[in-house]
């Protein structure tokens, strides 16, 4: 009886000072990623691609805040940070758990490859 | 370090997993312990189907529980949620995959993780 079902890995690194840690949790359904300053979860975002007939290529993503801060930042920084992964999953939505102190552009790439590091899908 | 001095004094985000077989059949559960709390998947396939947070307030004592994803009209992942944050004292966040029809089931697969908590204490 094999213990683990659900596959997941999670890395940690210090970015511009800030101890960063990941963990990226794969289901059939949605690619789960908490990516945390704080080591909690924060405000959880549902990043879904949306179907679109004229561009597949370009697909369109709605990001919905489901706990915590509905402010424009949160919406543009899962948007840039989940984005490839539901691309590169095969479409599948990601559920984002965001806690950020610096949400900095820099910050935020050096984040999207911290997330690129776990991959689990 | 510097991690420290941030304010970053907490723990690694910690994973474990453990499975059961209960009323023939395998079910697996998959925590992740946090900075104040823990997420917890319940499932016999693995899909992410509903999600409810659930933490404790000063004003009631029942702990304040809200379904963020899946079907509304589903209570087992709300009313889970609430009773382990009750034991708790934490965040607890539930996803809980499994038949609701099945009440026994749920009591069984409750049990179960009440038997983890108590054993392996340090994975929540």
């Amino acid at each position: 009886m094999s213990t683990t079902m659900i596959k997941s890995r999670q890395t940690e690194k210090e970015i511009n000072g800030v101890r960063t840690q990941v963990v990226c949790t794969e289901f059939s359904n949605y690619i789960f990623i908490v990516l945390t300053q704080y080591g909690k979860i924060g405000t959880l975002v549902s990043v879904t691609p949306e179907s679109q007939s004229n561009d597949v290529s370009m697909p369109m993503f709605s990001t919905k805040v489901l706990m915590g801060k509905d402010e424009p930042l949160t919406h543009v920084c899962a948007k840039n940070l989940a984005t490839c992964v539901s691309q590169e999953a095969g479409n599948r939505p990601v559920l984002l758990g965001l806690a950020l102190k610096d949400s900095s552009i820099e910050a935020v790439k050096l984040m999207r490859d911290l997330i690129k590091s776990c991959q689990v899908w | 370090m510097s991690g420290a001095q941030q304010g970053g004094a907490f723990d690694a985000i910690a994973v474990h997993n453990f499975c059961e077989k209960i009323s023939e059949q395998v079910i697996h559960f998959h925590v992740m312990k946090m900075n104040g709390g823990f997420f917890l998947w319940v499932g016999s396939s693995p899909t992410l189907s509903n999600l409810a947070v659930s933490m404790n307030s000063k004003f009631d004592a029942m702990p304040l529980s809200m379904l963020l994803m899946g079907d509304k009209s589903e209570t087992a992942p709300n009313s889970l949620a609430q009773r382990l944050a009750k034991k708790t004292k934490k965040q607890v966040f539930v996803s809980y995959n499994l038949p609701v029809v099945n009440t026994n089931l749920a009591l069984q697969v409750e049990d179960r993780i009440k038997k983890e908590m108590g054993n392996h204490p340090e994975h929540f």
